[in-house]
């Protein structure tokens, strides 16, 4: 059997439903992941990471006072992120393309649509185990590769005709 | 102009804190979670009651100010349906979900909750509540489309903004 006893692994769950919350809460005990704080919104979570260092997060998008995509940018971008790779699934009953984009561009790693089911969920976090993404850092992104798939390209290349040089990798 | 654009192998490797299969996640483990999830539904049918008790606050709350000012509770209302679209499935009332997200588009179309969408609203909060006193699961079978015509024909005769 290959399971996952995932007894080491510490979870935030950032959710403003204390019911969502507790259905988060029994599927990651179901991987053995016991180790889990509940926060009420963004700013809790923030505060709350300071000493709970979480592997990785379950964050709700729409909150009072600071929602799923401003606590992704504040953990991403800002000075006092507590760990700016912390990886992120975003869970949210708005699944409209332009929303994950942004939340795609906000730097979440992973996104799941409400009503959530016990098999997306552990999609999702086996995704982030087995399969994570390089992490990209540019002037404007900071976040997973947003490329989930490298695919080949015959066609004429935009950026060289153009006369653009860039960009420079550098791999650390 | 050159940018620069650095590249972070795994930088948070959660491989090194779980023990785990080379053939990933077998069907056992998601299995048992859908079970333990499925166990939940006494739990759901119990706090289900208090959410559709809070639409019914809310609507009578909204249905006694003038239309114009009941904007504000109609979001209010608005959080408490879209909460119910989003469990109804989880816990295998798919039904739920549908209804409620028929009224969430509703209410987010509307630009005047005059008495005419106030009906549409008491409506939807009704067959939630039918939903879930006549324990109409997965989608509720004949009655459940039926509901859903039914509510259907309630939009078109409005002639308002319904769900897509």
């Amino acid at each position: 059997m290959n399971g996952l006893n995932g007894a080491a692994l510490k979870v935030m769950v950032v959710e403003d439903n204390q019911h969502f919350r507790l259905l988060i809460r029994t599927v990651l005990q179901t991987l053995g992941i016991t180790q889990v704080e509940e926060a009420r919104d963004g700013a809790d979570a923030l505060a709350r990471l300071h000493h709970f260092a979480a592997d990785f997060v379950i964050v709700d998008w729409k909150m009072e006072p600071m929602d799923g995509i401003a606590f992704a940018h504040h953990i991403r971008w800002s000075p006092d992120s507590p760990n700016p790779t912390l990886p992120i699934i975003m869970v949210t009953g708005y699944s409209e393309p332009a929303l994950l984009a942004e939340a795609r561009d906000a730097g979440v790693n992973e996104f799941l649509t409400k009503p959530i089911s016990a098999k997306g969920l552990v999609g999702r976090i086996t995704s982030l185990i087995a399969a994570p993404r390089p992490f990209v850092r540019s002037e404007t992104y900071f976040g997973p590769d947003r490329r989930r798939r490298q695919l080949p390209f015959s066609g004429p290349e935009q950026r060289s005709q153009s006369g653009y040089q860039g960009p420079v990798l550098v791999r650390s | 102009m050159t940018a620069k654009v650095e590249i972070l192998d795994d930088p948070s490797p959660l491989k090194n804190k779980v023990s785990y299969g080379d053939g990933g996640i077998d069907a056992d483990v998601i299995a048992r979670a859908e079970q333990v999830v499925a166990a939940m539904q006494g739990d759901y049918l119990n706090w289900v009651v208090d959410d559709l008790d809070k639409l019914t606050q809310y609507y009578s709350q909204a249905a006694q100010l003038p239309a114009a000012d009941r904007l504000a509770v109609m979001r209010e209302l608005f959080g408490v349906a879209h909460d119910i679209k989003g469990q109804g499935g989880s816990f295998g009332y798919d039904l739920m979900t549908l209804i409620a997200s028929q009224l969430c588009r509703f209410i987010e179309g509307c630009t005047d909750f005059n008495d005419l969408a106030m009906d549409v609203v008491a409506v939807h909060v009704e067959a939630l509540r039918l939903v879930i006193a006549d324990r109409l699961e997965g989608e509720g079978g004949v009655p459940g489309k039926k509901l859903l015509v039914g509510l259907d024909a309630v939009l078109k005769k409005a002639g308002l903004p319904g769900d897509e």
